[in-house]
């Protein structure tokens, strides 16, 4: 599937009240109520997910994989997001999570850590390599990227084009395990496991890439319970883990879920962490107007804290937090990843975009430059009219987003309850 | 032809040590020149010029008005401050030359790229400064025809 307008995040109808909750969080301005039910514009709509945290009625869901689904391939392939490891209590080592992933039911668990840590060190040679433009902005939130390819559309070239981390441990995999296993793969289903609903828009419809490297992301929040479930009943296999830790994870790769995480183990390039959706785009506003220059490498996370507040995690992402930086303590500074590898993977370009990001359609006014104009000057008289009061009444999230739809043809002045009110009074 | 042209034009009142409000009036510039259909290369340009401008005038200035006119060959922007003026322009056109104090600097700004970044983004520029009165930046960026159906 390659579909540009791919969302991840849906409105259930059966559920959704018609409250005005979602369409006052979003921040594209994508959600219009209308006969009592919230519906999102998908032209506008980046899949934040900002509208699912706020839905009181569970009335916003996200296309995520269900591990049922996964039946179809004969050798199942699981590479969790390091956030997983923040998910349980200080008791829990990442390698027993590991091992109750396997457990559960996926035939081989990899950690993503010494990927992560490889993504960072191709980032240093890209940013050596390539003194302009500045700032480069990194791809690793899918929803960054498409922002950008909707709102900012003029810094598609300021991708940085490394493919993140779950893509490239995929793609290694995918081109590791059929020979070793001597199975076709397309019976190997490679999965991410996220607290992330996005993840899946860059696996349906990928950016950068002809086809992603993954079949999936299962969310942390529904296989949860299944892992839990794996580590009550392990005690055994749980010391096991604790006296033979078998994988060496990553400080640096470990640390990457946390917002600065990304760009923290770089040595010769000044960085700047975003995280939160508004914060990303009052930056990213700032880039488009030339600021910023003197940053080599802009790192976005529209969740707050970074991946480790994405919406489907279980654990409260503070706890999380701390979690993850007891175990960045504790697996040092030292590299697991060979300097010599990321080079060459590096210099295959087995690591780049298989293409550059392109912006999608614009959404002008109007198509004829005239009308455009005319159209900008209507909705400027009709803000005027309007109350200015952003109760969302008339199903759009604010008067000046009224006027915009009015302009557009979408609604009529009228639907403002404060301007029938007046009309019918005279 | 030329007569009934439709031109869309609005003015943005800026106040000199607004840094709260740093930023709006380009920001607001620039949501407006997309929506107008204007290519993004195009509107780059314009954001970066309505930017440096607006900082400009809350840096430096008591306050100013941006008057920007748009119609479908052209974006005209006249940024007309009161203020301190600058003393030797073609000094202040210089690639790297700087007044801020260190506090601006601080800040992130400062780095002696506003009036050379603004011409290196403009097709048209003109500069006139009043010591003790104000400066007038006059600015034109055309639309290369991309707003043309």
């Amino acid at each position: 599937m390659n579909d540009k307008n791919f969302h991840a995040i849906h409105i259930t109808k059966d559920k959704c009240i018609g409250c005005v909750r979602c369409m006052s969080a979003c921040p594209t301005r994508a959600i219009r109520v209308a006969d009592g039910k919230a519906r999102i514009i998908d032209q506008l709509c980046i899949d934040c997910a900002e509208c699912l945290r706020v839905c009181p009625h569970e009335a916003v869901h996200s296309h995520t994989t269900l591990f049922a689904s996964l039946e179809a391939f004969e050798y199942k392939v699981a590479i969790p997001s390091t956030v997983i490891y923040g998910q349980f209590g200080p008791t829990v080592v990442p390698n027993e999570i590991l091992s109750a992933l396997r457990r559960v039911g996926f035939d081989e668990v990899y950690d993503l850590s010494s990927i992560c840590e490889l993504n960072c060190a191709a980032t240093e040679e890209y940013l050596n390599e390539h003194p302009q433009p500045r700032p480069y902005i990194t791809a690793t939130c899918p929803v960054v990227v498409r922002i950008i390819q909707r709102r900012y559309p003029s810094l598609c070239g300021q991708i940085l084009p490394i493919e993140p981390p779950r893509e490239i441990a995929a793609k290694i995999l995918r081109t590791i395990l059929p020979k070793a296993l001597g199975i076709p793969a397309e019976k190997i289903g490679i999965i991410h496991i996220t607290p992330c609903p996005a993840k899946i828009v860059s696996i349906n419809s990928p950016a950068t890439l002809a086809k992603s490297y993954l079949d999936g992301a299962i969310s942390i929040r529904d296989i949860f319970p299944q892992i839990l479930k794996a580590l009550r009943k392990s005690d055994e296999d749980s010391m096991m883990r604790h006296l033979f830790p078998e994988t060496l994870f990553s400080g640096t790769g470990m640390g990457w879920p946390l917002s600065g995480g990304e760009t923290r183990g770089l040595k010769s390039h000044r960085a700047v962490a975003v995280s939160g959706i508004r914060d990303t785009m009052r930056v990213l506003d700032e880039v488009e107007g030339g600021l910023l220059r003197d940053i080599d490498v802009l790192e976005c996370t529209v969740c707050p804290d970074g991946c480790v507040g994405g919406p489907l995690g279980v654990e409260n992402r503070f706890l999380a937090k701390s979690r993850i930086l007891e175990l960045v303590a504790a697996a040092g500074e030292h590299a697991v990843v060979d300097q010599k590898d990321v080079s060459r993977l590096y210099h295959k370009n087995f690591l780049s975009f298989d293409h550059p990001v392109a912006a999608t359609e614009p959404r002008p006014l109007d198509h004829d430059p005239a009308k455009a104009i005319d159209k900008a000057k209507l909705r400027e008289k009709l803000a005027a009219d309007l109350p200015q009061k952003d109760c969302g009444v008339c199903g759009a999230p604010d008067c000046r987003t009224l006027a915009d739809d009015i302009a557009r043809g979408y609604a009529c002045l009228e639907d403002c309850p404060f301007v029938k009110g007046r009309k019918e009074k005279r | 032809m030329a007569a009934a042209e439709p031109v869309y034009r609005k003015e943005f009142p800026v106040k000199g040590g607004d840094f709260a409000k740093a930023g709006a009036a380009a920001c607001e510039i620039k949501e407006l020149l997309k929506d107008l259909g204007i290519d993004s290369s195009t509107v780059r340009r314009a954001a970066i010029v309505a930017y440096e401008s607006e900082m400009n005038v809350i840096m430096y200035a008591t306050e100013a008005c941006m008057d920007l006119t748009v119609s479908p060959e052209e974006i005209h922007l006249i940024v007309d401050d009161r203020g301190p003026g600058i003393a030797d322009v073609e000094l202040a056109l210089t690639e790297g030359y700087s007044t801020a104090t260190a506090e601006m600097r601080e800040l992130g700004f400062g780095a002696g790229m506003g009036l050379p970044n603004i011409k290196r983004n403009a097709d048209v520029f003109a500069i006139d400064s009043k010591v003790g009165r104000g400066t007038r930046l006059d600015i034109i960026i055309r639309t290369n025809g991309h707003l043309k159906p």
